[in-house]
């Protein structure tokens, strides 16, 4: 079980270099896919299925859709791949970066140094996601009211920005 | 803008700094300080030309960096301390974060380089709102918190007063001076956080408003650079003659307000047996000093040359309300007597 969340996170790291690197958006798409795959496998391992599964539903199958139709309207003639020369480079990088950041930090890491959300597991009922998002409905409830306005507030924000073709702010739409 | 969206980006500024204020959560806080970030972007670009578009975005990625990092060291302190409360952070590692993340937010030394580019490609009026509004959201988060190391804020209120004065050396643009004026005042407060909060409140609180008074003033005048600003006897001469003083006052002479916060943080810092800290930071106010000095020689000592129709403007009467410049300039001129009850208001 420990050998497959090294297995998950290091494709997870790997899919981060992919996004990092700078490809173009539709590439970057895919690292990530790959990277919020890679986080709801890590997610069902540690105590949080619903979480895993929210997070594929919303972010990849809504937000993640919406934002690769939108960069397919926006076609460039040559998109930059993962072997295209500047993506290369940063790749190397950030490969170095993450190399030295396991050799400085990851000293004290042995296998059982991973635990899980819920300390009741068998005896309990709700787990530790799910008792946590009905906590957001019943005590949380004025947080939930802003989350839901913040969301509006951001649409205003978005669609103002967008507005007004190319006399507004974004001279590219 | 539509002003139903205008309503509404400005109700987001101020729900966002009320949550922050009244939140005992820093996931509550963080939301707070996002809702001011989104709220704000929109303000930035409503002169869309792409001066203004690159100062957003250079905005938005600082902030939303920022952001990022205030949320990782909310979540390692809630992984190492088992609680989210603000007051109770004992860990030296996710308070150092939290710490340089506000410091980042807020703009000061060595995390300053976007403010003077982002409030150069901001009209006034938005550059008012960002120097002043939105610094006091996270003041309100860096005065709940201990620091672990004492050299942290010292370190970043040192080197802002350093950086502000010198980086405001070299520089005509109005916006871009008052952008190192901030950074300047800014490491004047990080200075006497850990030793009294009190005062640092009052050094915001005073800061705030000579800024408003200043950038009222330059919006009135319509100057952005110290040329316009050396004609602006010809529009406003009773205002141009009293702007020496609103400038000598964000640079911290006595008798005028500004004097207040340096005056309590050097005898503080004194009572604290740091007599050189003390006397290296008077020492950088001068270099600030010197651009307020700048500012009010072409304002007022000196007449620039103009032709006679330029000498016509003050006849026109402006379409600026005069109220918030008049009651701002007041209290950023005269409010020095007032030490005592300034110091028993402002006691957390």
């Amino acid at each position: 079980m420990c050998f497959i969340m090294y297995l998950i996170l290091f494709c997870f790291v790997l899919g981060l270099v992919a996004v990092a690197s700078n490809p173009s958006p539709y590439f970057a798409a895919l690292g990530l896919v790959v990277v919020a795959g890679m986080g709801c496998g890590v997610l069902v391992g540690h105590g949080g299925p619903f979480l895993s599964l929210v997070l594929f539903l919303i972010y990849l199958g809504g937000m993640l859709v919406v934002f690769a139709y939108s960069a397919a309207l926006a076609a460039e003639p040559y998109p930059e791949a993962w072997g295209s020369w500047p993506v290369v480079v940063h790749m190397v990088v950030y490969m170095v970066g993450v190399v030295l950041a396991f050799v400085v930090f990851g000293g004290v890491w042995y296998e059982s140094s991973w635990v899980s959300v819920d300390e009741l597991g068998e005896f309990s009922v709700f787990r530790g996601d799910a008792g946590g998002v009905a906590l957001m409905y019943s005590s949380g409830g004025w947080m939930l009211i802003i989350s839901g306005w913040v969301l509006l507030l951001t649409l205003f924000v978005v669609l103002e920005l967008t507005r007004g073709l190319s006399r507004g702010a974004l001279r590219a739409v | 803008m539509n002003p139903y969206v205008l309503i509404t980006l400005l109700f987001g500024l101020g729900l966002g700094t009320t949550i922050t204020f009244t939140s005992s959560h820093w996931l509550l806080a963080w939301m707070g300080l996002e809702i001011n970030t989104l709220a704000i972007i929109p303000l930035m670009t409503q002169h869309h030309h792409p001066r203004a578009v690159e100062a957003t975005t250079k905005y938005f990625l600082t902030q939303a960096t920022a952001a990022a990092m205030l949320l990782f060291a909310s979540t390692t302190n809630a992984w190492l301390t088992g609680q989210w409360e603000i007051q109770q952070m004992t860990h030296p590692f996710p308070t150092t974060m939290i710490i340089l993340a506000l410091a980042l937010k807020v703009g000061l030394a060595p995390m300053h380089s976007w403010l003077p580019e982002v409030l150069q490609g901001l009209s006034l009026t938005t550059g008012l709102i960002l120097s002043t509004w939105q610094k006091l959201a996270p003041f309100a988060l860096l005065l709940q918190i201990q620091p672990a190391d004492p050299f942290i804020l010292i370190t970043l209120g040192l080197t802002s007063t350093l950086v502000g004065g010198w980086g405001g050396l070299n520089q005509t643009q109005l916006r871009k001076i008052l952008a190192y004026s901030s950074i300047a005042h800014l490491g004047w407060m990080m200075l006497i956080l850990q030793f009294s909060p009190t005062i640092t409140l009052l050094t915001l609180i005073t800061y705030l408003l000579m800024t408003t008074s200043t950038f009222l003033v330059f919006k009135l005048n319509k100057a952005t650079n110290i040329a316009t600003l050396a004609i602006s006897w010809t529009k406003t001469p009773a205002l141009t003659s009293l702007t020496p003083l609103i400038l000598l006052s964000l640079g911290g002479l006595p008798p005028l307000t500004g004097f207040m916060p340096k005056w309590l943080i050097l005898q503080e810092l004194t009572k604290q047996d740091l007599s050189t800290l003390a006397t290296l930071t008077a020492l950088t106010a001068l270099l600030s000093l010197f651009f307020y000095l700048r500012l009010s020689y072409a304002m007022a000592l000196t007449l620039s040359p103009n032709n006679a129709t330029g000498t016509t403007p003050w006849r026109l009467s402006s379409t600026q309300s005069n109220l918030p410049l008049a009651l701002s300039t007041t209290t950023s001129i005269l409010l020095l007597p007032l030490a005592p009850a300034a110091m028993a208001l402002f006691t957390p």
